[in-house]
């Protein structure tokens, strides 16, 4: 286990933030933690990589504590945090430079290294152009690579691609996997994207208010919602008598929201003629229906009985730093 | 109408926090204008007074005592008696800015009708000082020799003992040089290390293995070398516009010393002021409420002398008065040690207390983590 974490506890003025979380990464894994804004995934970072000190209970990284031997712990680690923590007026190459140097490395190891390094996110040609030239896309790539330098055991990576468009983000999926088979190291990411953590992930641990619902690989939690598919169904009337019919047929009505219906259903067929049946009896109709593969999203919905897209929306760079100028 | 209430829920918006922020709005509002009614009426707009001169008698006759105690008369100047070594000493120490010798012979040669020279040796490198004694000298002669029926039977002899021509610029320029390094400290300490704990480069230094004081002291170094580089700038400009510099390399290399000293004192008082500042408004506060009067009541722009008798406590607290005075010294008078000394020990103080309380504010800010 290349991180070993327990009791971890982390209160800012007695509220709590991280509600003593325990769990393991194994090396080589790509582990994601999944939930919404404030659930405690940054306080976690923060803890994880010695930003923060825990209130209580510790954690172990390649066998350091992170309490105990902080600096043990930073030579292992690389992290690239929600905000992009990158000088723009210097160029990429001068930026690995710097960071190299922070490691104790000189210049030549660092020159050394870069090339294969920008190759792997296919940044070679800006290699000498200012950050600040940079798409955030580039500078999440650049990033990447960049804690890469020391060769650590464990990247930390905090909602890597939020705020970034859909393509560039299966882009940083791609490259995260490079690195991950390539150089061998670990991943540890947080999200609040479902997709993020489905296609991403080797395992998954749903955290909200700082509390761990559960850990599993993608495939594993979402059979724990159901076996089988799921039925959506949205009606036109009379839809609170017509979900009590569907319960009442047991069926497993896994949510009800007004006139938007959702059931698992391990044979879809029998689900859907049961479905037609019954709004015919009540002399409803059905606007659409559609069967699915559940997703994560359900999982959360499952643990907590909220969507997490009801309170997504990142928080954008320019947010982030108004709201800490603020506060 | 739609646009019209949109300006209204921001307007309404921003008065709310305006409002729920007392300290800012009423400090803005009311503090700082009547500070800087305050401080420009009574620093530069008043008299010279209480300018120290010392007095060498050679002669102990009525008219050689009705004409010092008609140059004592008044707020103007204040006399010391002394014997002409001391008064040597003490216009080299800054004890005083002036020197009147009074001739033998003074009170018979006014009564037998002669004219009399009074030699007055001054300290010109405060030209304003220089400038307001001679001119009570030239006033109380002009009516003192008017009960001779003459004109001019007492004449001063002015003798400018560090060079005659030294003009406001050369006054002004020590201070506008200490001044650089001051607010330059400011930016490149406090407001340095605001902006990277926002934009979170702080925090790629803290994840790696680097040690904290090194982290701390880089900034602070960095900060200082930062100040130096603005200070020497400032320095050259002045030279180049005609600023002469008394004592040569020397004098350059202790100027260079005495920005290096003081740097690190405003580098660690801005860091320590940082630590506790959240938003750029409460830096714009510290600058209005602290760095400017520093500057101010320095001596930077006009002698201490002219302010009000209330004020001068304040400017013997700031360091910056020591800045200014060391470097104007070593400018205008050349290296006087005397002088310098206590200068320097005043501002190395401040510097290393600064630099403790700024970087252990720095270090408990960071978390608490080693
Ligand atoms: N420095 C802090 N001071 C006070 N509260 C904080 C601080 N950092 C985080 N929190 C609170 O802790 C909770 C978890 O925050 P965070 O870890 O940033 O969540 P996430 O990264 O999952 O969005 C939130 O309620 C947040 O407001
Ligand atoms: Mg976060």
């Amino acid at each position: 286990m290349i991180i070993e974490v327990e009791k971890l506890r982390k209160e800012f003025n007695g509220i709590v933030a991280v509600d003593s979380i325990s769990f393991s990464v194994e090396r080589g894994e790509i582990f994601g933690f999944l939930g919404p804004n404030g659930a405690g995934k940054t306080t976690t970072i923060n803890m994880l990589t010695t930003l923060i000190r825990p209130t209580s209970g510790t954690a172990r990284i390649a066998g350091y504590d992170i309490v105990q031997q902080p600096e043990q712990v930073r030579r292992r680690i690389g992290l690239v945090p929600q905000e992009v923590v990158l000088e723009g007026d210097l160029t990429a190459r001068e930026n690995l430079v710097f960071h190299g140097m922070l490691y104790g490395l000189s210049r030549q190891q660092v020159e050394s290294r870069i090339p294969e390094l920008l190759a792997i996110v296919e940044l070679e040609e800006r290699a000498d152009s200012k950050v600040k030239t940079f798409s955030g896309g580039m500078k999440r790539r650049l990033e990447l690579v960049k804690v890469l330098i020391h060769e650590p055991e464990v990247i930390f990576l905090d909602e890597p691609t939020v705020g970034l468009d859909p393509q560039t983000r299966r882009r940083i999926w791609e490259y995260i996997r490079t690195l991950n088979t390539e150089k061998g190291v670990t991943v540890f990411l947080t999200t609040h994207y479902m997709e993020e953590a489905e296609q991403l992930c080797d395992r998954v641990c749903i955290i909200d208010h700082g509390r761990i619902l559960d850990i599993d690989p993608p495939e594993r939690l979402k059979h724990k919602v159901g076996e089988g598919e799921i039925v959506e169904i949205e009606l036109t009337a009379r839809c609170e008598e017509f979900v009590k019919e569907l319960e009442e047929a047991g069926l497993r009505v896994k949510s009800a929201r007004g006139c938007r219906v959702s059931v698992v259903a391990e044979r879809s067929e029998k689900v859907l003629a049961e479905v037609f049946s019954l709004a015919q009896k009540l002399g409803t109709s059905i606007s659409s229906i559609s069967v699915r593969e559940p997703t994560l999203e359900d999982v959360f919905i499952h643990y907590t009985g909220r969507s997490i897209r009801d309170e997504q929306g990142g928080d954008t760079r320019i947010k982030q730093i108004a709201r800490r100028l603020k506060h | 109408m739609r646009f019209l209430r949109e300006i209204y829920v921001v307007f309404w918006k921003e008065m709310l926090v305006w409002v729920n922020n007392p300290m800012l709005p009423v400090v803005r509002a009311l503090v700082f204008p009547m500070m800087w009614i305050v401080i420009f009426g009574s620093a530069f707009g008043g008299e010279v007074n209480h300018i120290p001169v010392a007095v060498v008698s050679q002669d102990s006759g009525d008219l050689a005592l009705a004409y010092l105690s008609m140059l004592g008369t008044g707020r103007t100047l204040e006399l010391k008696y002394t014997s002409p070594s001391e008064a040597e000493r003490l216009l080299r120490s800054r004890g005083v800015y002036g020197v009147v010798y009074i001739p033998a012979g003074f009170t018979e040669r006014l009564r037998s009708g002669e004219r009399v020279k009074v030699r007055l040796s001054t300290d010109e490198s405060t030209p304003q000082i220089a400038n307001a004694m001679a001119a009570h000298f030239a006033r109380v002669s002009r009516s003192f020799s008017a009960r001779f029926g003459m004109e001019d039977a007492v004449v001063v002899e002015r003798n400018a003992v560090y060079g005659r021509g030294v003009k406001y610029l050369d006054y002004l320029a020590p201070g506008v040089v200490m001044m650089t390094i001051l607010f330059s400290s400011i930016f490149s300490g406090g407001l340095n290390l605001i902006l990277d704990r926002e934009f979170g480069t702080l925090k790629m230094l803290m994840v790696s293995p680097i040690s904290r004081d090194a982290i701390i002291l880089g900034k602070i170094f960095a900060g200082v070398a930062q100040s130096i580089a603005s200070g020497v700038v400032a320095l050259t400009v002045a030279m180049l516009m005609g600023v002469h510099l008394k004592s040569g390399a020397l004098g350059f290399a202790l100027v260079i010393l005495l920005m290096f000293i003081s740097g690190f004192g405003f580098i660690g008082m801005s860091t320590a002021f940082a630590t506790r500042i959240t938003q750029l408004e409460q830096l714009m506060v510290v600058m209005q409420v602290i760095i400017m009067p520093m500057w101010f009541l320095s001596g930077g722009l006009y002698p201490l002398e002219s302010m009000p008798d209330w004020m001068r406590p304040l400017a013997i607290v700031n360091p910056m008065t020591y800045a200014t005075d060391a470097a104007r010294a070593v400018m205008i008078r050349g290296i006087i040690w005397e002088t310098l000394l206590v200068d320097l020990v005043v501002i190395s103080a401040f510097a290393i207390a600064m630099f403790l309380v700024g970087s252990y504010s720095f270090k408990k800010t960071l978390g608490g983590v080693k």
